[in-house]
């Protein structure tokens, strides 16, 4: 007997009203307190910022992921061999939830747009990346930074430097001890006395890049990290 | 054997449209008075918590106007003026008076939050008077800072998050350039604290440059002893205010309840509405079915039974009706939350639409009640239908 | 058995009706006896009084005057005044019902129509009825289609079969063909033919059809609310031979 049948025979003896009252039980032990879910990275005013960030755009679509979400540990092991760095921390895990802003123009996509948080020196340190649809950085975006010298890294200069790059790229930068090879080596520190939150800016695109990687292209198939 | 109850739900299967939309009636109405029935209780019990987790009974500031004062308080913003913090002492001297604690509420400003910036808070408590008021706190990491001059702080749960730190990481006071070291981390409360940073009261008066200054006095009261009176006693003191959190609360309750009694009404009366629609629904399933009855009657049914049948069709549709809106209620409580924070001018923390089994029971046993007591009218002309009368309509002969 | 399940008998049974300002006399002192094991047909023109009559009969209504009595049990007349209640009580212990229409509950089931009475009142032994008659009126394969899904015919059989399931007494037809078709007609008139003779059920069937009513053993003709028992059916209506047999 199927459960449809089952279900069909009850109601039909009349029992129907029972079935709904245990269904009705259930759904109110099931739906109680609240989900409490780690601190994500989203755009302050997403309005406001996807139009500056991406003149281009007309309007934009908000997708939410997490790495449990998309692979779970498997995916979490690709990440940070991608990285080349293990998460680290309380915070740094595999259910963070991320925001990708995807980017319109009309109906046609354009780009993203991608945040992720980062241990700074004194501080959460939030990084967006403006992308194209190859994975190319378009723009560099440091939301929100605790620093003495947060204003040099915050500066439109620092973020230019990262213009054009892609994950290849930083296949030549190690995350575990900041050692910079090829193009990333060109990237200049404008605040030497803050070493700390320079590397955790780069660390943090690294970051950004390798989960859309995964999250986004290589799903779409452009492309993918070089082993 | 076929039961009573099949040939009425059959009954009402006949036309699926009509019945369809008086049980959408009764839903709505149902789900109109239980998630109005949870939204009474779930507010009072948030804001009983909300204000039992301020750990004080009263509280002393600097003049200004208290409600704002006390709702800025319970947002976690900053207070309006300066006391001494000696007025502390004679606050304690007061039989009434259990424990007191001072604060510091700073606040600077940090130009590299977002793209205009934004105020970061912190509070200066003495951690020995304030932990011994907040005796739920608890630590996720480390625990209070020991030196009341130290440049150590303790962070709520989502403040902490915020800003990635753990024990022993330093955050960086914009404005005033200052450095502190975390000490602890605390767990998750869901109040105003996990927003918060705590420093050495001392410490915050330095930086400030506010010796001897404070913004607030926690007040715990004895257990059994006349608020009222101390109450009256502090309003004696020079320049200062006196916000009771009851007293908050009750005014906050008053305002509340007058919206409750509007909100009751508009339940009841939509309960009303679905059961004239009932009614209606029953009546003229009867009258197209008087045919139908006298034949019941000649095969056999009494008055009592076709009185039953019909009153088992309403019956049934309450129940579907009233269950169905509570299932509503249940899977859109956190929409409904979510919709009423939005409106109201103060919303406490914790869940707004408090719904339970005994609420859940007290719904539908009235509507059902109401139901059936909508359903005797039709019920009783069905039962009154002579068979000949009934099955003449039909031939005219 | 019930005590009454005997015979009915009545004595100038008379019913009058208020039509406006008018007083119509449908039966008109009618005295009959019909005897247990009887398959009576009442024939007559349209008005003539015979579905007052087989109502009256089926104390579904209440005379005006005269007495009714099924077997020595009075109903009607001799000081008598049942309440509805009274007669709903008589009527599901003694008699079963068909009409012109079927009056089928069409959200019920073949066998759950004709398991229907017994939802109100069941006498014992009748738990096995319900299959057992649609087998015998040859519907037992149809009993999980609803009535839309079933012929006339085939509908006044179920219909048979819920008058019967509470073994009454007395069967009562009310035009049971009207709506049927020569062929069908006939056979229902058959189906209730063998049900007199191998149950020996009683039954009382009103009829416009003269043919069909020669399947009866005995016939009644009602004329302007009077009612002449006819002896030689053969004769037909209205003939020589036709004699009331009113007191």
């Amino acid at each position: 007997m199927t459960p449809a049948l089952l279900t069909y025979n009850i109601f039909k003896r009349g029992k129907g009203f029972l079935v709904l009252a245990a269904l009705t039980f259930i759904l109110l032990v099931a739906s109680s307190g609240a989900v409490w879910a780690a601190v994500g990275c989203d755009l302050n005013d997403p309005d406001r910022d996807v139009a500056r960030l991406f003149p281009e755009s007309t309007g934009y679509k908000t997708i939410y992921t997490s790495i449990a979400q998309k692979g779970g540990e498997k995916l979490l092991a690709k990440i940070e061999a991608g990285l080349g760095d293990r998460f680290h921390g309380i915070y740094e895990t595999i259910d963070v939830p991320y925001t990708i802003y995807e980017i319109y123009s009309s109906k046609k996509r354009i780009g993203y747009i991608h945040g992720v948080n980062q241990k700074g020196q004194y501080g959460g340190i939030q990084v967006f990346l403006v992308l194209d649809l190859e994975g190319r950085i378009k723009g560099f975006y440091i939301q929100k930074m605790t620093s003495r010298h947060a204003g040099k890294l915050r500066d439109a200069a620092f973020g230019r430097q990262f213009i054009g790059l892609t994950i290849r790229e930083f296949t030549d930068y190690d995350a575990a001890t900041g050692k910079a090879g090829g193009k990333i080596a060109g990237i200049k520190n404008p605040a030497p006395e803050a070493e700390a939150d320079f590397r955790a800016a780069l660390r943090a695109a690294k970051k950004n890049l390798v989960l859309m990687d995964e999250f986004v292209y290589k799903a779409a198939s452009t492309g993918g990290i070089q082993k | 054997m076929i039961t009573n109850f099949q040939v009425a739900y059959k009954n009402l299967l006949r036309k699926k449209v009509r019945t369809l939309l008086t049980i959408i009636g009764i839903a709505l109405s149902s789900w109109v008075l239980v998630s109005l029935l949870g939204f009474n209780r779930g507010y009072e019990r948030a804001l009983n918590k909300d204000i039992d987790n301020m750990g004080f009974q009263l509280m002393i500031m600097a003049k200004g106007c208290p409600y704002e004062a006390a709702t800025m308080m319970l947002k976690g913003g900053t207070g309006l003026k300066y006391m001494n913090k000696s007025l502390i002492e004679d606050v304690d001297r007061q039989p009434e008076v259990e424990k007191t604690t001072p604060i510091l509420m700073s606040a600077v400003f940090d130009p590299n939050k977002g793209e205009s910036g934004g105020i970061a808070g912190y509070f200066g408590v003495e951690p020995v008077s304030f932990a011994a008021m907040k005796t739920f706190l608890s630590f996720r990491q480390g625990g209070w800072f020991t030196d009341p001059n130290a440049y150590e702080v303790v962070m709520g749960y989502e403040a902490a998050e915020l800003e990635q730190r753990e024990v022993g990481d330093m955050i960086l006071m914009p404005e005033k350039n200052v450095e502190f070291r975390v000490v602890g981390i605390l767990n998750r409360t869901g109040t105003q604290d996990d927003g918060t940073i705590f420093a050495p009261l001392g410490t915050l008066q330095k930086i400030f440059d506010r010796p001897h200054e404070i913004t607030t006095i926690g007040i715990k009261v004895k257990k059994g002893a006349d608020s009222a009176k101390l109450e009256a006693k502090l309003y004696k003191l020079p320049d200062v205010q006196i916000v009771s959190l009851q007293q908050v609360k009750d005014t906050i309750m008053k305002l509340i309840s007058t919206a409750k009694v509007m909100v009751l009404s508009i339940a009841v009366i939509a309960i009303l509405i679905a059961m004239v629609g009932v009614i209606n629904t029953i009546l003229t399933s009867v009258w197209e079915r008087m045919q139908e009855i006298g034949i019941l009657k000649t095969i056999g049914a009494m008055p009592w039974d076709i009185f039953r049948l019909i009153w088992t069709e309403t019956l049934i549709l309450c129940i579907t009706g009233g269950i169905l809106g509570v299932v509503f209620a249940l899977l859109l409580a956190r929409l409904t939350d979510i919709l009423i924070r939005g409106v109201l001018p103060y919303a406490p923390g914790g869940g707004l639409v408090l719904i339970d089994l005994r609420l859940v029971l007290t719904t539908l046993v009235s509507i059902i009640v109401i139901g059936l007591f909508s359903g005797i009218y039709p019920a009783w002309k069905a039962g009154r239908i002579r068979p000949l009368e009934a099955i003449r309509g039909d031939s005219g002969r | 058995m019930s005590g009454y399940a005997i015979s009915i008998e009545t004595q100038e049974l008379t019913k009058v009706y208020a039509r406006g300002n008018e007083a119509v006399t449908s039966v008109d002192k009618v005295s009959l006896r019909i005897n247990k094991g009887d398959f009576v047909s009442i024939i007559g023109p349209s008005g003539s009084g015979k579905t007052t009559l087989i109502n009256l009969l089926g104390c579904l209504d209440n005379p005006t005057s005269g007495e009714l009595c099924l077997g020595d049990r009075p109903i009607f007349g001799k000081g008598n005044n049942l309440s509805e209640r009274d007669l709903t009580k008589i009527r599901r212990e003694t008699f079963g019902y068909i009409f012109q229409n079927f009056y089928l509950i069409p959200t019920l089931t073949v066998i759950e129509n004709v398991m229907l009475p017994l939802t109100f009142y069941r006498k014992p032994g009748t738990e096995n009825e319900p299959l057992r008659l649609l087998k015998l009126l040859g519907m037992e394969q149809r009993k999980d289609h609803l009535p839309a899904q079933i012929s006339g015919g085939e509908m006044q059989r179920v219909a048979i079969a819920r008058a019967m399931v509470n073994m009454p007494e007395i069967l009562l037809a009310d035009e049971p063909t009207g709506n049927l078709d020569t062929k069908r007609s006939v056979e229902i008139v058959r189906v209730l033919k063998e049900l007199n003779q191998t149950a020996g059920l009683t039954i009382i069937m009103v009829t416009h059809n003269n043919d069909l009513a020669q399947y009866a053993d005995g016939l009644f003709e009602m004329r302007d609310g009077r009612s002449y028992e006819i002896t030689e059916k053969a004769a037909g209506i209205g003939s020589a031979g036709a004699a009331q047999i009113n007191i």
